[in-house]
């Protein structure tokens, strides 16, 4: 084999590489779905010791139902298949993380760590996704939603401004970026 | 010492056989369809090359009837994924040869 010939080959076995990655689909659905349900965490954050906590015992299984789902459809239509496991672990932990994270916060009277542990999780559960995607992006705007949340806590806002701040940019930009990346993946016709 | 070139496996190194394993490696399987049209081959050239790679333990194939048809998965083997890995970077190491063989 020569120079040109290993250049060439290494060159279309990356193309294959990519060309898959992108027909297993973007992880559109995933952020949405993981950006919904942490938003109406962050909502409850406080709530997180009340009945209405109880919120996850359902959010949570159909959450990663519908992840599992939407993972098996895609699979079956488009001849290649990705394992939709990472999706659900992840969906999963991130949820159970973020209650724990609530739960601790309010045993250990830590209000900072009640309203902002879930956050932090959040953060954690994007960059996962980010890692199972490949997506520089995702990386991007978690780190980014991370830093946010440590500028949000340096100004010492009242635990309605920053539950309401932390709910709009975490919201907003997730649930942006995930149709944005649907909607991408749609051919212009 | 032996050249680094003795490192590449005949088995893969081969451009479709190397796609195969490279479309394989991020997917959980394939099937015969979808392979065919990345890597824009005949039938008869795809179930060759398939062939090769299973009897080399690389991959390995089921068919199943799904949906009132006939459906090929193909599955990489994790002696196909270490076969991928090692040909990779022994392609990038022998580049790298080549090129710092240019230097002044």
């Amino acid at each position: 084999m020569n120079a040109d010939e290993a250049r060439e080959s290494l060159a279309f076995s990356e193309y294959a590489r990519k060309r898959a990655r992108d027909d297993m689909g973007r992880p559109w659905l995933a952020l949405v779905l993981l950006a919904s349900l942490s938003v109406v965490s962050l909502s409850l954050t406080d709530a997180a010791t009340s009945p209405t906590a109880l919120f996850w015992v359902f959010a949570g299984p159909l959450g990663a139902g519908a992840i599992a789902l939407y993972a098996y459809r895609r699979n079956r239509s488009s001849g290649i298949e990705s394992s939709p496991l990472a999706y659900v672990a992840i969906t999963l932990g991130l949820l159970i993380l973020a209650y724990t994270a609530g739960k601790i916060g309010f045993a250990f009277q830590v209000p900072a760590a009640a309203r902002f542990g879930p956050a932090f999780v959040a953060a954690a559960g994007y960059f996962a996704l980010a890692w199972i995607e490949r997506s520089w992006m995702v990386a991007t705007i978690s780190f980014a939603l991370l830093a946010v949340t440590v500028v949000i806590i340096g100004f010492d806002l009242s635990s309605q401004q920053s539950k309401a701040l932390v709910f709009g940019l975490y919201g907003i930009t997730l649930l942006a970026v995930g149709f944005s990346l649907r909607v991408a993946r749609k051919p212009v016709l | 010492m032996t050249h680094p070139s003795s490192a590449l496996d005949d088995t893969i190194h081969q451009r479709v056989r190397l796609g195969i394993l490279a479309v394989l490696s991020e997917s959980r399987r394939a099937d015969f369809g979808y392979l065919q049209d990345v890597l824009e081959v005949t039938a008869g050239n795809l179930s060759q090359h398939l062939a090769i790679l299973e009897d080399a333990g690389h991959v390995q194939i089921t068919k199943a009837f799904e949906d009132k048809r006939s459906r090929t998965w193909v599955t990489v083997t994790r002696k196909g994924r270490a076969a991928l890995a090692t040909e990779v970077a022994t392609m990038h190491a022998l580049l790298d040869g080549i090129g710092s063989g240019q230097r002044p």
